[in-house]
């Protein structure tokens, strides 16, 4: 039998083997710490939102170290999504939550933050120190006008998933013409859209019974 | 002014889904409570879209700081993580539930067409302020602004990539020309 572990072992990868070993050992706190460590390691590396941390996380923790299967991280992942807040520091909640419970979840929340506080703050100091320089000036009134563009075109690929609908052109009208011609505040827009979904629910659930 | 600052990035974490839809949110605060110009927000849209980590998370650091400094960045940055310190924990813990539940996909649904409403008011508000300059339009923006939409909807360039073309490219029709 032990002939048989052994030659096992060895035909798995060594590193991948360690791997699992020291997280298999590990208690909660250890684990904090280095679910900690990965995400400000991330949080360094990538840019322009959600999707291309996910692909580091399928990588490390689905492929590398058996943490969670694909399936997991994907329910985590349509979980995350749907709660209010920034999508990726809620699905590192939920997965730091189900790799070592709240304090797991905490340290993921708080690695994945730290990086980009720590680089904003260095801009904005620096911002601070040179908008009002000539060239510095010129460059930004040339990034100004990309902005637009930028936020078009992520409308744009948001849109394609959210308005499938006559309702949901509908919703987008209204909310549109609120913004420009009406002083709502757009918290409370949101708000009313909560309701008005709730109240949905309600309707087609009392139809489908 | 802290508290205030605190809660209005609560106010805005608790009511937004994902990165784009925050903008008109944090939009109205800065400029209803005169924390931001409108030139300065579309600055800071830029610096958050290239710098790496989360963009609420960046656009709250940047906006904290300006207003209150460090402390102010921080105490911002802990306002718009609230949803996740508090509500997010709790779907965590119950995850088995939520995994099959409707209620926030139903949510969305109505949500997400909101969302693309408020931008499209905020996108024409950026227009007016990126593109008129005293009351004319200002060819040399207008037309880096047009090549930035060229390259980003057609030849799909990456959103760093694009900013620093238009920084160089404003460098040289602004500054030299």
């Amino acid at each position: 039998m032990e002939i048989i572990e052994t030659v096992q072992k060895t035909e798995t990868i060594e590193s991948i083997e360690k791997e699992v070993q020291v997280t298999t050992q590990d208690n909660k706190f250890i684990k904090g710490i280095k679910l900690f460590a990965f995400f400000v390691k991330i949080g360094c590396f990538t840019f322009g939102g959600g999707w291309s941390i996910l692909a580091q996380m399928e990588q490390e923790f689905v492929n590398k170290r058996h943490d969670i299967t694909k399936e997991e991280l994907l329910d985590i992942v349509s979980v995350g999504k749907s709660v209010p807040g920034i999508m990726i520091t809620n699905i590192s909640m939920i997965f730091g939550y189900q790799v070592a419970g709240i304090w797991g979840g905490i340290c993921s929340v708080i690695g994945i933050t730290f990086p980009a506080v720590v680089i904003l703050s260095i801009i904005t100091v620096c911002y601070a120190a040179f908008k009002d320089n000539y060239w510095v000036g010129c460059a930004l009134s040339g990034i100004r006008a990309a902005v637009a563009p930028i936020i078009f075109s992520s409308m744009w690929s948001l849109g394609k998933t959210a308005l499938k609908d006559k309702f949901s052109w509908c919703i987008c009208g209204v909310v549109f013409l609120l913004c420009s011609f009406t002083s709502i505040n757009n918290v409370i827009i949101i708000l009313m859209g909560v309701v008005l979904a709730i109240i949905r629910m309600g309707v087609i659930r009392k139809n489908a019974a | 002014m802290l508290l205030e600052l605190y809660w209005t990035f609560v106010k805005v974490g608790f009511t937004s889904f994902g990165g784009t839809s925050m903008i008109p949110l944090i939009s109205q605060e800065m400029l209803s409570h005169e924390w931001m110009t409108a030139e300065d927000f579309s600055n800071i849209i830029a610096i958050a879209e290239m710098t790496p980590g989360p963009f609420g998370v960046n656009c709250a650091t940047f906006a904290g700081m300006q207003v209150a400094g460090i402390l102010g960045g921080i105490i911002a940055v802990l306002g718009v993580l609230l949803p996740a310190f508090t509500l997010t924990i709790f779907v965590a813990a119950c995850f088995s539930k939520f995994k099959t539940s409707q209620t926030f996909n139903g949510i969305l649904v109505v949500i997400r067409p909101a969302c693309i409403g408020m931008i499209i008011a905020v996108i024409i508000s950026l227009l007016q302020t990126n593109y008129l300059v005293g009351g004319t339009i200002n060819l040399y923006t207008l037309g880096i602004g047009a090549l930035a939409l060229l390259l980003l909807m057609k030849y799909k360039w990456s959103v760093p990539k694009v900013i620093i073309c238009s920084a160089i490219l404003g460098i040289i029709c602004i500054g030299v020309l």
